[in-house]
């Protein structure tokens, strides 16, 4: 494999699911018909974390995770959108003061926000452009890319895979 | 020794498209319609290690007809009253609301419908008022609950201090295989030397008898991540309990608070704990008596609002989308670009033909938010191929070019806002009657105040003439001033100096070969000739040969005259940035750096364009001491008569050539040699 197929990423996200299912994980497979691209994955977490602007009380938000296929860079991505109780959705600028994980890397390269591939709506997404490149040494390695991808990028967006996920790579 | 129960309220959360559906529902269904819809709530069974708060959600799967299941959520089931007015809001009695909230539950646990679905007893309600045109929504959730249930608390201990092993498995698998429905409440029967047995409450509430009460356990799903406490909603279930098991007023009775969580990939009950509660004895408005609104984020028992606008609204993620696009621009390229003085600035477009079709999109892509356009046609057939902000439809409607364009562009971007003027710019030689005597002088005034009122004027007229009296105004204002002019497969974009001559700064360090001119001493478009060397259509300007073009042509030239105006605005000196130019061919324009650039680069002062060629030059000229619109001469006689002056013009060019002193010079040279004439009305 030298790069991943849209079939390819169906299959792994279907894995994902089926773990998921059994570990009462919460990743639901979702489909838009007639799109090439239609089967995305979604998993919703919540999380309290301190944001900046509103002084550095906790607050409790939720984390909605998509992982989509993105046709023309042929990778897939890790998008999201995050809310605060009464549903009103962070800016990219409120996410960035939020997330301590980005503080020293160039955050604005990696994290961007970008039309959700199916959806075509804004989403905070981890650019695709260096995907590629962090997927490269799992296309032969692993058995599931995306899993390999999703363990790697995810903690970077408070998204962690449990091992379980992790297992079906090797096995 | 023995305390009472402790209660926490589970906690509302907003999905973003709860508000979408019922903005939806409330347009093309409810509308005025105040009646009580059913809604759906869902929580997850698992607690959460990243978080020690269990959220009730409400999301566009709420308003379906049946719960959309998934194996880790469990149901509430509950009604939303979204009222008309925020009056309707304010004014509904509380009280009573919950009170009738609850007596319909009561209805539920005496016709029995809750041993069909015991997840019934998670009831909540949702109060709300939708500002639609504001995205603002007013809204109270409540979770109605008996108000006087008292609960003893016995005695506590760890699940596993009361059952074996293999019996908390077996309490696991069998939690697992019971339908949605029953997994908020279930009864477990253990007898002593019996095998542990899990019943829906349904198959066994009906049977308890006072001798065998010690044999049973009432389970129930807490949402409580706190030990000390269980979630209020359990007292709905006491509740309900006690409405079947009368005899157990006042008595003990063994509890199951049941608690899944995520042990490595285990999923299990290990955590619950078992519980002897004595339970109240019924009052006479136990049942009737309910409390459980919630309270809001300032811990007062209040309504909450969610301003939904950046989510919700359009326009509004329309504007933050296009301002995100520049601001990736900031953040990766250009981290000293000031986006904000971009946005503020104002921009005036004389003429909304080609040229300033094409300025106007241009600027949009920058983030200009004050577009206001000056024409005085309408848009005709031809039209709207080449002038991108224009449809077939608009040359059918005859509309007015500054308005269509206006508009048009507010179609593009709302968040833009444009305005069209349609107006005559008054033009020397262009003799005024007595009849258009107070017309011409309206005008005048006009353009006089929309030019002070903005911040970047562009010339994108298509005759020289017109170009006069906004040269020289805006040149007395010391406004930025970019002109552009079209030929058949050439273009001039430029900027003209202003009046101003306090400003003087110091040419900034440049390689040799180069000469700098400040930018308040640069030529406008009368201080040169504009006529290309070597052209053969000899005499006649760029502009005048216009209405034959190349079609790309006023694309680029518009594009350049936007990038020009942003360059000038991002330097440090503004309308004073200096320009530098090479007499000498060996230095090429393009490695030209100097200290003072634009964060943008170098700031020309023209930039001419050749598609014969493909290629660009970028000359600079000086100010033209007897120039007819920028000169000394000019402005000093303009400042001193005004309209008096203006007139005098109109009525015939040759009075500029007076005032400039140029029919002076006309005598005493052979001015054939030394400048082309543009036209017969002009002499520069």
């Amino acid at each position: 494999m030298t790069s991943l197929t849209i079939e390819d990423f169906n299959r792994c996200v279907e894995d994902i699911v089926n773990i998921s299912d059994k570990l009462m994980d919460g990743w639901k497979l979702q489909q838009n018909e007639g799109l090439e691209n239609g089967k995305y994955i979604v998993k919703k977490e919540q999380k309290v974390l301190p944001l900046e602007q509103e002084g550095s009380t906790n607050f409790l938000l939720i984390f909605e995770y998509h992982v989509a296929f993105n046709i023309s860079y042929g990778v897939p991505v890790l998008c999201f959108n995050v809310w605060k109780q009464d549903g009103s959705i962070l800016t990219i600028e409120q996410f960035w003061k939020a997330n301590k994980k980005f503080k020293d890397s160039n955050m604005h390269d990696t994290l961007t926000q970008m039309d959700h591939p199916v959806l075509r709506r804004p989403f905070l997404t981890l650019h695709p452009c260096r995907t590629h490149e962090i997927m490269e040494p799992f296309l032969e390695r692993s058995k599931n890319p995306v899993v390999s991808w999703l363990s790697v990028v995810g903690p970077f967006v408070h998204l962690n895979l449990t091992e379980e996920y992790v297992k079906i790579c090797s096995s | 020794m023995s305390s009472n129960l402790s209660y926490v309220q589970i906690s509302s959360c907003v999905n973003p498209s709860f508000w979408n559906k019922l903005s939806e529902l409330k347009l093309d269904v409810y509308k005025l319609d105040v009646s009580q819809q059913r809604i759906w709530g869902y929580y997850t069974v698992i607690n959460s290690l990243s978080c020690p708060i269990t959220v009730m959600e409400v999301d566009s799967t709420s308003f379906n007809r049946e719960f959309s299941a998934h194996n880790h959520l469990l149901p509430f089931q509950g009604w939303i009253l979204n009222t008309n007015t925020i009056e309707q809001f304010k004014e509904c009695d509380k009280a009573e609301l919950i009170n009738s909230e609850g007596q319909k539950l009561y209805q539920k646990i005496k016709d029995g419908d809750v041993f069909e679905n015991t997840s019934l007893l998670n009831t909540f309600f949702v109060l709300s008022f939708a500002d639609l045109k504001r995205f603002h929504y007013y809204y109270w959730f409540a979770f109605p609950v008996p108000r006087h249930v008292v609960v003893e608390k016995v005695h506590e201990c760890d699940l596993e201090n009361v059952f074996s092993l293999e019996e908390v498995e077996t309490l696991n698998s069998a939690y697992m295989n019971l339908n949605h429905c029953q997994k908020a409440y279930f009864i477990v029967k253990k007898r002593f030397g019996k095998v542990l047995e899990v019943h829906t409450v349904a198959s066994v509430l009906k049977t308890i008898t006072s001798e065998d009460i010690d044999d049973y356990y009432f389970a129930f799903h807490n949402i409580s991540y706190d030990r000390c406490a269980v979630g209020s909603i359990f007292r709905n279930y006491i509740a309900f309990i006690l409405y079947y098991c009368d005899f157990l007023q006042n008595r003990t009775a063994n509890f199951i608070s049941f608690n899944l969580s995520r042990v490595g990939s285990q999923i299990t009950c290990k955590k619950s704990i078992v519980y002897k509660l004595k339970l109240p004895t019924k009052t006479k408005d136990f049942y009737t008596s309910w409390v459980g609104w919630e309270k809001n984020e300032r811990d007062k028992m209040g309504p909450k609002l969610a301003n939904m606008k950046n989510t919700l609204d359009p326009s509004v993620i329309a504007e933050n989308a296009v301002d995100l696009n520049l601001k990736l621009m900031k953040w990766n390229l250009l981290p000293s670009v000031d986006l904000e003085k971009i946005r503020k600035t104002k921009c005036l477009l004389l003429g909304a033909g080609t040229l300033g079709c094409s300025v106007a999109r241009t600027l949009l892509g920058w983030g200009i938010r004050e577009i206001t356009f000056v024409d005085n046609s309408t848009v005709s057939f031809s039209n709207p191929v080449r002038q991108s902000l224009f449809t077939y439809q608009d040359s059918v409607d005859m509309k007015p070019k500054s308005k269509a364009a206006a508009d048009n562009l507010k179609n593009i971007f709302p968040g833009v806002n444009s305005v069209g003027h349609q107006m005559t710019i008054p033009m020397p030689g262009h003799s005024v009657g007595e009849s258009m005597l107070e017309q011409t002088k309206q005008s005048v005034e006009k353009l006089t105040q929309l030019i002070k009122e903005h911040d970047v004027i562009f010339l994108l007229l298509d005759s020289r003439e017109s170009r006069w009296l906004p040269t020289l105004i805006a040149s007395v204002e010391n406004k930025i001033l970019i002109n552009a002019a079209l030929g058949f497969d050439s273009y001039l974009v430029m900027r003209h100096g202003i009046h101003n001559k306090n400003y003087a700064n110091e040419a900034a360090r440049h390689p040799e070969g180069y000469k700098v001119i400040p930018g308040n001493n640069l030529a406008c478009y009368f201080c040169c000739d504009v006529t290309a060397p070597g052209d053969s259509l000899k005499g006649r300007t760029l502009d005048q040969q216009c209405t034959v073009t190349r079609p790309g042509v006023s694309q680029i030239a518009g594009a350049l005259a936007v990038e020009l105006s942003i360059s000038v605005l991002q330097h440090k000196h503004g309308v004073f940035a200096p320009a530098y130019y090479t007499t000498s061919q060996t230095v090429p324009t393009q490695e030209l750096t100097v200290s003072d650039d634009s964060v943008l680069g170098l700031v020309p002062h023209s930039i001419r364009g050749f598609l014969s060629s493909f290629e660009h030059i970028l000359p600079a000229t000086e100010k033209y001491k007897n120039c007819v619109a920028c000169s000394d001469l000019i402005i000093k006689e303009y400042k001193e008569k005004q309209m008096e002056f203006l007139l005098n013009v109109f009525n015939s060019s040759k009075h500029l050539e007076d005032v400039a002193l140029l029919t002076e010079l006309f005598k005493e040279t052979d001015f054939g040699e030394v400048l082309e004439f543009s036209d017969e009305d002009f002499s520069t």
